[in-house]
């Protein structure tokens, strides 16, 4: 659709301008003061680490962003990779992160206001209260803040090109900066007390890096709008890779150049540019008079866009957050006039504020805290990346893949959480704390609420027997409750057939400690409204409830859980479709027949549309007497086949059925390759123990007729895509399903179809 | 002619409130047939920059608003049609969908907006009022909301 086109209209310049507008900010503004005052000269060396470690990170963020271009960023991947419990500690961890970090960048701006206004009428006073003293540094971060919440509140309008302009006159005032810094530039001043003066030596470099590693908080910011990029499949890890390698550089060089000219003990803790900018700007014409205003300007305008695009991704991750049920969706209310998400923008403004007056006299605290949040996240979602790919999800397809897999994501991860040692206690001990209330809040709020586990403990579940008990009984304790049981929906309508479904579902069901969810549907007429003729209601209700009841009997009978629910619908067909997404089904066990509303063919929606994009697995059982004790299963192998052959297993493990397998070959000098063929598939399905039949006629369905005729179930996979479709419109392919005398179980398995093989069919195995 | 003028009716819709009381002002104020009704949200874009609220969650909120249309109209017998538009400017989107449909007429109520919201939002009735080819309908809003 062009109109999706119309969505996405951020290009590569633009993506890189978000990028490097972010994280320019803090580290060149702000950090050089306070980290060459603690590291020394070699301060260069934390910031190229830093930028080095980010690097890394990158590439997984540029992975994870090209597989899922979605709101929300690393919270995102995390979520969807490990599972909502990291969802919940990396989500909170991202917010709270963006907070400290935005906090940070207004402290950065309220320095350099300060500065400016210093000798004016305007200069910012200190508020002392008592015990409780708000610097003008403070006041001036406060008034920042205050600005970059109302502005993301109104929704005042940015036209396109501002960040990158914004990016451009940055770039061009630190060349400036650069250049007239190297003609000060003096090897002794960088060296007169050695490289690494500081108590620690050359020990103090990594510490120094896990101060200025907030200097790189903003390649992330990228994938946050990734939904927005045009391309995102080259231009998202362009633009991530690029603004790292690019601010690293810049980093290096003017952190380089600042601490040659003016001793590293001696730099500003809180606007070290103009410092500098004070000595290389002298003597020269008009820099001399304005360059220092001019650099003030630019810190205000490098760090307030820092944190204008922290409070922005700030409310996406929100959103992404809300979404998943990690927390109420309340927060992410549109305002009706602005069109922003207000209240996430409000509440993420109000911690911001109270991070500036309770901390802001300490901006290493900020810093750090920020950093530590984030460092966390990154680990996580190198963890991600290696559980999706380990996972081997099918819907999973970066169109950038990380190099030196898996080195490079376990590298990421051993970088990111191994900085974390070089923090302070107290640093450490508030993110430990933190990742507790994380915790706590997914355990006591998100965990009953939450419908989505994550691909790792799919997979572990999925593979309990082959996993250390350990792993199993920690994925099931993580998962959330609203995803825990498998869940076989069994949509009814007509009471006289519905024992069958019942049993075959409570079969299922059992196997895997799930619930059967029998769902009646009511159909009632287009002119019916839904909500109104409460009599007719409670007489479907009387129905309903009858139904149901006998259904609940049955599963009981047999031994399975069962849930019940009544919809009253306009619509039969497409409503088992919604029953199936809304419910989270794994599997729908539905019946066939004249008798069944979504059986006489009237579909509402395009048919293909939704058959062809299945929410789970179907089975649908055109029953004449249910009786799985002699089962047929007719195979070309295939993917289409391993649920007949589930089935089947299930069906034997509870019932004790016995499996007869078939394979058509098309005459009797194949038959030795389908023989071999058919012991290997039955091998590697677990039912080896079967009959096998190769039939040399090369007529399927006569084979199959034949086979059946002592059967009292045959299992038909949909070896072809489009088996509910073709079932709607009366045009089966197999005819043998009306021919047949015993009951014929038809079962589909979604898979994901590209575009072309929708349009022209599946490509032939 | 009042007919013509109602043939094909574009409907710029801002919001959820917006969505109700259009709905009734069209109910109220239209009673010569039923016109088709094309609904629009547009979703505003930056054109560049970031958008302060993601795609993925105003399309979500059109989905309601769209919602809103269909449960007040439900028991109307009226051709309706919803859509999602995206532009940067919002009133040129709408004119620009009109061209296209070649509606007969653009129906919205004002949204009484105070001068100040005006100013950080940008006018869009304004916008509509100085720039449309086409007839331009301005339905009152019910009083309880004055």
């Amino acid at each position: 659709m062009s109109d999706d086109e119309l969505a996405k209209d951020l290009g590569l310049l633009s993506a890189l301008a978000i990028g490097m507008g972010t994280m320019i900010g803090a580290g060149i503004f702000v950090l050089p003061g306070v980290a060459a005052q603690e590291a020394g000269p070699v301060v260069v060396v934390s910031f190229v680490i830093g930028g080095a470690i980010a690097m890394v990170n990158a590439l997984a963020v540029s992975e994870l962003g090209t597989a899922m271009p979605k709101a929300g960023g690393g919270y995102y991947y995390i979520n969807r990779g490990l599972g909502p419990l990291f969802g919940s500690i990396s989500g909170m961890g991202d917010w709270m992160g963006l907070a400290f970090a935005s906090a940070f960048y207004c402290i950065g701006f309220g320095g350099y206001l300060t500065e400016l206004l210093t000798g004016t009428a305007l200069a910012l006073p200190t508020l002392e209260f008592g015990l409780f003293a708000v610097s003008d540094i403070q006041l001036g971060a406060l008034v920042a803040g205050l600005l970059f919440v109302g502005i993301n509140y109104i929704g005042a309008k940015e036209t396109g090109g501002v960040q990158t302009v914004i990016v451009t006159v940055l770039l061009g005032i630190l060349t400036v900066f650069a250049a007239t810094g190297f003609l000060h530039f003096d090897w002794t001043t960088l060296t007169t007390d050695g490289l690494a003066p500081t108590d620690a030596g050359y020990g103090a470099i990594l510490p120094g890096t896990a101060l200025v590693f907030v200097s790189f908080l903003g390649y992330a910011k990228i994938a946050t709008v990734a939904e927005e990029l045009k391309n995102p499949g080259r231009n998202l890890p362009i633009a991530v890779i690029g603004s790292v390698a690019v601010v690293t550089m810049i980093y290096a060089v003017l952190v380089a150049t600042m601490v040659g000219i003016v001793p590293w003990h001696s730099l500003d803790d809180s606007v070290p540019v103009s410092q500098v900018a004070e000595i290389t700007f002298a003597g020269i014409p008009v820099l001399d008079a304005i360059g220092v205003t001019l650099i003030s300007l630019a810190a205000m305008l490098a760090t307030a866009s820092s944190a204008n695009a922290s409070i922005l991704s700030s409310a996406r991750i929100n959103f992404a957050m809300g979404r998943d049920k990690i927390v109420t969706d309340k927060l992410n209310e549109i305002h009706p006039q602005y069109a922003t998400p207000y209240r996430s923008i409000l509440l993420t403004g109000s911690v911001i504020i109270v991070f500036i007056v309770a901390l802001g006299q300490d901006l290493e605290i900020l810093a750090k805290a920020a950093s530590v949040l984030h460092l966390i996240v990154y680990g996580l979602m190198n963890l991600a990346l290696i559980a999706f790919r380990q996972a081997d999800v099918p819907e999973y397809e970066p169109d950038f893949r990380v190099p030196f897999y898996p080195v490079t994501p376990i590298l990421g991860t051993v970088f990111s959480f191994g900085l974390i040692a070089f923090m302070d206690p107290i640093e450490i001990g508030l993110s430990l704390a933190f990742v507790a209330v994380a915790v706590l809040w997914y355990a006591l709020y998100a965990r009953s609420k939450t419908p989505r586990r994550g691909v790792l403990g799919q997979y572990i579940l999925d593979r309990s027997e082959a996993m250390p008990d350990v792993a199993v009984s920690a994925a099931t304790a993580a998962s959330p409750d609203a995803a825990d049981e498998y869940r076989v929906l069994v949509p009814l309508s007509n009471p006289r057939t519905e024992r069958q479904l019942i049993s075959l579902a409570s079969a299922l069901a059992a196997e895997r400690d799930g619930v059967v969810h029998a769902v009646h549907i009511v159909q009632v007429p287009d002119q019916t409204p839904l909500d109104r003729g409460a009599e007719q209601i409670d007489r479907i209700d009387a129905e309903s409830a009858k139904l149901l009841e006998q259904a609940r009997e049955h599963a009981e009978e047999r031994g399975a859980t069962i849930e019940t629910t009544t919809i009253v619908s306009h619509r039969s067909f497409e409503e088992v479709f919604d029953a199936a997404r809304q419910y989270d089904a794994d599997q729908v066990v539905m019946g066939w027949g004249a008798d069944r509303p979504w059986a006489t063919g009237r579909a509402e929606q395009p048919l293909d549309e939704l058959a062809h994009d299945l929410p789970c697995d179907f089975l649908v059982l055109k029953d004449r007497g249910y009786d799985p004790s002699r089962i047929l299963l007719p195979t070309a192998g295939g993917p289409d086949s391993e649920l007949s052959a589930e089935i089947a297993r299930t069906l034997r493990s509870t019932t004790g059925a016995s499996i007869d397998l078939l394979h058509v070959v098309d005459d009797e000098s194949e038959r030795e390759a389908g023989e071999a063929f058919l012991t290997e598939w039955a091998a590697d399905h677990d039912i080896g123990d079967a009959v096998l039949t190769v039939d040399t006629s090369g007529d399927v369905e006569s084979a199959i007729a034949r086979e059946a005729a002592d059967e009292t179930l045959v299992i038909i996979g949909a070896t072809e895509r489009g088996l509910l479709s073709r079932l709607v419109r009366g045009s089966l392919v197999f005819d043998v399903v009306d021919d047949l005398e015993c009951s014929v179980l038809l079962a589909e398995r979604p898979t994901k179809r590209s575009l072309r093989e929708r349009l022209f069919g599946r490509s032939k195995e | 002619m009042a007919d013509s003028l109602f043939e094909t009716v574009l409907v710029p819709i801002a919001s959820e409130e917006d969505a109700e009381e259009t709905c009734r002002a069209i109910l109220r104020e239209i009673h010569d047939g039923p016109p088709t009704l094309h609904v629009v949200h547009v979703i505003e874009k930056a054109g560049g920059a970031p958008d302060k609220a993601g795609v993925e969650q105003r399309k979500e909120r059109a989905e309601r608003i769209f919602n809103r249309v269909e449960t007040e109209l439900a028991d109307e017998d009226v051709p309706l049609e919803t859509e999602i538009l995206y532009g940067t400017d919002v009133a040129e989107a709408i004119l620009e969908r009109a061209k296209r449909l070649d509606a007969t007429s653009i129906v919205f109520t004002p949204r009484g907006a105070s001068r100040w919201i005006k100013l950080l939002t940008g006018d869009v009735a304004q916008k509509l009022l100085a720039n449309t080819d086409r007839p331009l309908v301005v339905l009152p809003r019910t009083e309880s909301h004055e």
